[in-house]
């Protein structure tokens, strides 16, 4: 490598207990300030046999369960840095970039990264790594499909990129989409590499309640049926509140006002018309138990009016990509009970994404995870030695 | 290996080959490809093989069985991008097939036996009747050795069947049909061995129709057959005979056109110099020849070329129309007959669907390979009767035979016509009865 | 010919008797010329004669197949309809060619949860045949589409001149049964997305079946549009047309397909199909607006006012499903069309960062201008996906070479760019070599270390994808900072 013989190691801080994931204290803290450094970061790692683990802004860090050992935490922060090609449609930026800097840049030149984000705060590398998409993936895919490069640091310290910077490309494994999702399991991500849409001139928020589940779904049929061309179509229920649709709808002045009647036409009489979307508008709650449903979408209104009930529900009902979640203290009894209400149905999958406390093993946090044993061999290979966020990812990997 | 067949056909052949770049865009409309889904049965692997044939002089069993198992339906030259002449490669092909390969003895009976009958229109007529009638005569006892008659029979009853009863046959067509009101043009008309044979009322219609719309029609009677059957079989020589007596019997008939109501003869007719070439013959008898094949033009392109001059009448009528494979992919002849029976009163038109593929029938096909022709059959009989129509339209007798039959065999029977006769219904004003078989 | 050398006489020989009893007797193909047959994809110039073939008709078989293969240490090759161009499927002479034309059934037509279930060898087309009724149809839509397997766009991601607003296969596909390299068939995903743990799928989907066979596949269907207008536009330069390229999307317009020609593109099209394209023009653009009608109505009005801004001579504007036929004639014909006025070319498939179009397009120019070889280019100009045509003379002696030289230098620029060695094509055989020049020697060996996670014996695909001393003819990885000339993949000719 290039640089091993040039760049000293960077500086290396002990650890404070603000910097504590779950319960684990890090010995240490690095805050690399470019991929090189963070290559050589891990590089000493890995000949130290040191546990790893990423942070980002620190706001998902209660996501997935805390690592089961942790020496070295990794602190992305100085890794922020944007590069745009605004006629290109193409955004590359560091892992440590706040989201919401990445937006404002992007706002600025009239373009946008269509993924909604799920939380407040937070990093690019923090989104990617959790993966986790909001409403308006409907129209133009989850966080996943969005990603065309990226620039990942190995748990060896090897510096690898896959993808580009164009939007077309199929030279290569599309290794970016391990990462993207995988809880920083694989590796430490550098940089990710976006394509980009430009900013519709005008949106709509059109929304109606529901007093039964076929009212719902005639509804969402209409909805399916019409020609709107929503951006975002969700669902929503829960103890407290009736089960809701909302479809965004996006484009020119113009063109927006009959897309807006169909869609108020299609969601029936009481539907009402918002010129913007609510604050917090697609972040997932903060706080409390949080699990992510996935399943055939035509049956999110059935699933959000059936645990509706016991949980709050949300998601992009025309993707089956569903979120439940509880307030903070709910018994685990509860939630176990929930997961496996829904775990009944042959094509619903649940994971509990975050718990307070741990949930006991009892709890069975993951449910059947198809191509487990695949998953396992990948990690093997990338992380033979499980240093990197050990027990974080999905099925515990 | 004897020497190739000719040194100018041999470095034709291997242009032609090169054209092909392999991009498969013909395999989804290959009939054997749609059935086997195997390289070997479908025109990118035929070329492949006869590439391997041309550069390596080898003919090996399994290659022969693969081209034997073509149809022929030149589906695949209507959807070749780079314009690979197909149907040149598989008649030289089959040629080379018919001149170097030894086939088993009984293969060999089987296809003798069958040339023997087919190319000739009396032999045919005297097949028609009852089938113990004809086995009892001597020709009949023969065939029937050569196992041959096995195969032809469900074919012979099939024709049974669909055709019009014996008991009322047209009266045979006068040699001269003239023009009916204003005098539009002078063609000459081909009768066809098995149209002649088994369908002579469409023979008549034709004429009919021709003579309605404003033509004189000059009908030889020493006219035979056009050699198609012969040539796509490989029997080159056979199908060289046919092709100069037929261009000197159109010769002295002086006529503009040659208009051709069977998809298969006419595909062939329009290449009748190329089948020359390719036996070797004289430079003026290609000569000839091209001047004879420009001349021929099918029915309905005539007809559409022409224009209507003759009153239509309502045919209140669902049909579907069903594209001869010789007809759409043969000669690119597919919107002049939608057109025709479109503008026909009341009628209403309804494609197939899978309308490129070929239903099985294939000129001689379905008597030497009798089990896909069978299996194409009943695919395109359930599209056929998937249409909801009352009858079914074809360019050429074999194609109405072969689903005709295979709508029976299916328990969802419906008439099956030819274009000219629901031209000739329209065009006299007659009751559609006659279409449907209910007057 | 002895027998010896007719049947299969190699390393699977000894497979045969077992893969009869998987596949049936028609099933396994041993015979030499039937296996000549398989023994090219759509690039004809990797040539190799398989093993031996087999045509499995069900999941079952292919896992049996893959596991008989794993067990004995034999390489397999999958195959759907052989359509690919950069000899990804291109055959092992020591193995077993898994021939997936056989499984073609669509088994669900689901409309409820916008998705079909179809076993690989399906036709892409076939899928939007099947949901047209139901105002669906597939939205990836490679030009080989009424041919190509949907298997194979799965090994590929398969794009199409659609894909700058719908993106590609992987996109649009939910869920997907693999046989893994060790024969262990596995269910991924489902009708449902987001299918939890890695990304396999997102993997899998682009790998050239070097991790696997798909045998049943689960894509989106989208909802065909209310609207759909086809613009033809005809510049006096390539510059020109590049510039309106810029303005459309610069001003906030995504097309579903912005496509350009230069003039000898034209010339050929319109010597092969007579497309009756603005006379005089030195490029055309087509730029295809679907949609809600009252998005698209606007939107035309922006198009045309953006190309004539940019200096447009004529622009034709076509909705009906005909007219827009015609329109895209000429496009769709162009590839086939060059052969009528050279005897022989490459097809190059390159990409660039839009707005690097016009310089690159510049300096092809003058790559052809040097070496006196004519360049026709085609391209996907939305999304800078090169195609340009390197015209040749196959019976000129050394015409070949030159040709490759030309070709293997434009995608050198390519990756000069800032762009990829393949947009859409793959890499296969074809390309193995010249991955070192967009990939370090660490990306590569990431690339392979992933690879062997999945098929640590090497047996699934092999020799595709990634350069490898037998391919290459020199230590992969090695090669950055080789002469471009020796690095540019001359090692792949034969």
């Amino acid at each position: 490598m290039a640089g091993s013989s040039r760049a000293p190691t960077p500086a290396v801080r002990a650890a404070t207990p603000g910097d504590a994931v779950g319960d684990l204290v890090p010995a240490q803290v690095a805050e690399p300030s470019d991929t090189e450094e963070l290559s050589l970061v891990l590089a000493e790692a890995a000949r130290e046999g040191s546990t790893v683990a990423v942070r980002g802004g620190g706001t998902a860090q209660d996501w997935g369960p805390a690592p089961r050992a942790l020496d070295l935490l990794v602190d992305t922060g100085k890794l922020s840095w944007i590069d745009h090609d605004p006629g290109d449609l193409v955004v590359e930026a560091g892992a440590g970039t706040p989201v919401a800097e990445l937006y404002t840049h992007l706002a600025g030149k009239g373009q946008r990264l269509s993924y909604d984000p799920v939380r407040a705060g937070g990093t690019i590398g923090g989104a990617v790594a959790t993966g986790a998409s909001g409403p308006r993936r409907l129209l133009h895919g989850a966080l996943r499909d969005l990603v065309i490069g990226m620039t990942v640091v190995r748990p060896d310290g090897v510096q690898a990129r896959s993808g580009g910077r164009v939007v077309k490309n199929v030279a290569g494994y599309d290794l970016a989409k391990l990462h993207t999702g995988g809880y920083g399991t694989l590796g430490a991500i550098a940089s990710v590499a976006f394509r980009l849409q430009p900013e519709p001139p005008a949106l709509r928020l059109v929304e109606a309640e529901y007093g039964s589940r076929a009212e719902a779904e005639r509804a969402l049929a209409a909805v399916r049926e019409s020609t709107v061309v929503p951006s975002a179509v969700e669902v929503s229920a829960g103890p407290d509140s009736a089960l809701c649709l909302q479809v965004v709808v996006e484009g020119t002045h113009d063109g927006l006002r009959p897309r807006t009647e169909q869609a108020a036409q299609a969601l029936g009489a009481h539907a009402r018309v918002l010129g913007e979307l609510p604050s917090q508008w697609g972040h997932r709650p903060s706080e409390g138990p949080l699990a992510w449903l996935s399943l055939p979408p035509a049956e999110s209104v059935e699933a959000a009016a059936r645990l509706g009930r016991r949980v709050r529900v949300g998601g992009c009902a025309p993707r089956g990509a569903l979120h439940l979640s509880w307030p903070q203290g709910t018994p685990l009894e509860e939630i176990a009970s929930v997961l496996e209400e829904a775990r009944a149905r042959p094509e619903w999958s649940v994971q509990l994404v975050r718990a307070h406390p741990e949930p006991v093993p009892a709890v069975d946090r993951w449910g059947r995870i198809p191509g487990l044993p695949l998953m396992r061999a990948v990690k093997d290979a990338f992380d033979p030695d499980h240093r990197f966020a050990p027990g974080r990812g999905t099925g515990g990997i | 290996m004897t020497e190739p067949i000719t040194g100018d056909s041999h470095q034709r052949f291997s242009e032609l080959l090169d054209d092909c770049v392999h991009c498969g865009f013909c395999l989804p409309t290959c009939p054997t490809h749609v059935l086997w889904g195997q390289e070997m049965d479908s025109p990118r692997g035929r070329i492949h093989l006869m590439e391997q044939m041309h550069s390596e002089d080898v003919l090996s069993e399994a290659a022969v069985s693969h081209f034997d198992n073509c149809l022929g339906c030149l589906a695949c030259v209507s959807a070749c991008p780079s314009g690979v002449a197909y149907d040149a490669l598989i008649d030289h092909t089959r040629h080379r097939v018919e001149e170097q390969y030894e086939r088993p003895l009984g293969e060999r009976a089987l296809r003798g036996a069958l040339f023997s009958v087919f190319p000739h229109r009396d032999r045919l007529r005297l097949m028609r009747g009852p089938l113990r009638a004809y086995q009892a005569t001597r020709a009949g006892r023969l065939l029937r050795r050569s196992g041959v008659l096995d195969r032809i029979s469900p074919t012979l009853a099939t024709m049974e069947r669909i055709a019009p009863p014996l008991s009322s046959p047209p009266p045979p067509l006068p040699e001269f049909v003239p023009a009916v009101g204003r005098r539009r043009a002078r063609v000459g008309m081909l009768v066809g061995c098995v149209q002649g044979a088994f369908f002579p009322e469409v023979n008549t219609a034709t004429a009919r129709v021709l003579a309605l719309e404003g033509c004189d029609v000059v009908i030889p009677r020493s006219q035979g057959c056009c050699g198609a059957l012969s040539g796509h079989s490989g029997r080159l020589e056979e199908s060289a005979g046919f092709t100069r007596a037929l261009v000197e019997v159109f010769e002295r008939a002086d006529v503009e056109r040659i208009v051709v109501n069977s998809a298969g003869c006419g595909s062939s007719m329009k290449h009748m110099d190329r089948t020359l070439e390719e036996a070797g013959a004289a430079p003026e008898w290609v000569r000839r020849a091209r001047a004879a094949s420009e001349k021929v033009v099918d029915l309905t392109e005539f007809l559409a070329e022409l224009g209507p001059q003759a009153e239509r009448h309502p045919v209140p009528v669902h049909v579907a129309y069903q594209d001869a494979c010789h007809l759409s992919h043969g000669q690119g002849v597919t919107s002049a007959p939608r057109e025709l029976l479109a503008r026909i009163p009341q009628m209403r038109v309804s494609d197939l669907p899978n309308k490129e593929i070929c239903c099985g029938s294939a000129g001689v096909y379905n008597v030497l390979n009798p089990e896909p022709a069978t299996e194409l059959g009943d695919r395109k009989g359930q599209d056929a009767a998937s249409t909801g129509a009352e009858l079914l339209v074809s360019g050429n007798p074999g194609c109405s035979m072969q689903i005709g039959s295979a709508l029976e065999r299916a328990g969802t029977p419906m008439p099956v016509t030819h274009t000219a006769r629901v031209l000739d219904v329209s065009l006299r004003g007659l009751d559609p009865g006659v279409l449907l078989g209910r007057s | 010919m002895s027998l010896a050398e007719n049947e299969t006489a190699t390393a699977p020989a000894a497979l045969v008797p077992e893969l009869r009893a998987i596949c049936g007797e028609d099933g396994v193909l041993t015979d030499h010329s039937q296996r000549r047959t398989y023994e090219n994809d759509g690039l004809a110039h990797h040539r190799e004669v398989p093993g031996v073939v087999v045509l499995p008709t069900s999941a079952e078989q292919v896992a049996a197949v893959v596991r008989l293969c794993h067990e004995r240490g034999v390489p397999f090759v999958p195959r759907g309809a052989g359509t690919g161009l950069s000899a990804g499927a291109l055959p092992h002479a020591e193995g077993v060619l898994l021939v997936t034309s056989r499984m073609r059934r669509i088994l669900e037509i689901d409309v409820a949860n916008e998705c079909a279930v179809v076993e690989p060898g399906v036709a892409n087309l076939d899928i939007t045949r099947a949901a047209a009724p139901h105002g669906y149809y597939y939205a990836p839509d490679p030009s080989s589409q009424q041919v190509c397997s949907v298997g194979g766009n799965v090994a590929e991601n398969s794009g199409g001149a659609h894909c700058l607003k719908y993106g590609f296969t992987v996109n649009h596909v939910r869920g997907l049964d693999v046989v893994t390299p060790s024969g262990e068939l596995v269910r991924l995903g489902g009708k449902a997305a987001d299918a939890p743990g890695y990304d396999l799928i997102g993997a899998f989907v682009g790998s050239e079946g070097t991790l696997g066979v798909a045998t049943r596949v689960v894509v989106n269907l989208t909802r065909t549009p209310e609207k759909t207008v086809t613009l033809l536009s005809a510049f006096e330069s390539m510059d020109a047309g590049g510039g309106a390229v810029s303005s459309i999307i610069g001003e906030g317009v995504l097309p579903s397909a912005i496509e350009m020609m230069d003039a000898l593109a034209i010339e050929a099209a319109e010597a092969a199909v007579a497309c009756d394209y603005p006379a005089g023009a030195a490029a055309v653009l087509i730029v295809e607006l679907d949609g809600p009608a009252a998005e698209v109505d606007a939107q035309v009005e922006q198009v045309e006012a953006l190309c004539a801004a940019a200096g447009s001579f004529e622009t034709r504007t076509a909705s009906g499903a005909e007219e827009r036929a015609l329109v895209w004639k000429g496009r769709k014909s162009a590839f086939a069309a060059v052969g009528r006025i050279s005897p022989a070319y490459i097809v190059q498939d390159g990409v660039v960062p839009r707005t690097a179009l016009s310089e690159v397009l510049r300096r092809i120019t003058e790559l052809s201008a040097d070496s006196g070889i004519r360049v026709a280019n085609v391209f996907h100009a939305g999304d800078g996906n090169l195609h340009p045509l390197v015209l040749f003379d196959d019976t000129e002696p050394g015409a070949w070479d030159r040709a490759e030289e030309v070709s293997a230098k434009i995608l050198d620029l390519c990756v000069e760019h800032g762009g990829s060695i393949t947009g859409e094509h793959g890499v296969g055989v074809d390309k193995a070599c010249k991955m070192p020049r967009m990939y370090g020697p660490d990306d590569l060996e990431t690339f392979d270390l992933f690879r062997r996670s999945l098929d640590p014996e090497g047996t699934a695909n092999p020799d595709k994808l990634l350069p490898t001393p037998r391919l290459c003819g020199e230590q992969p990885g090695v090669r950055r900072d080789v002469h471009p000339l020796v690095a540019s993949g001359q090692a792949t000719q034969f």
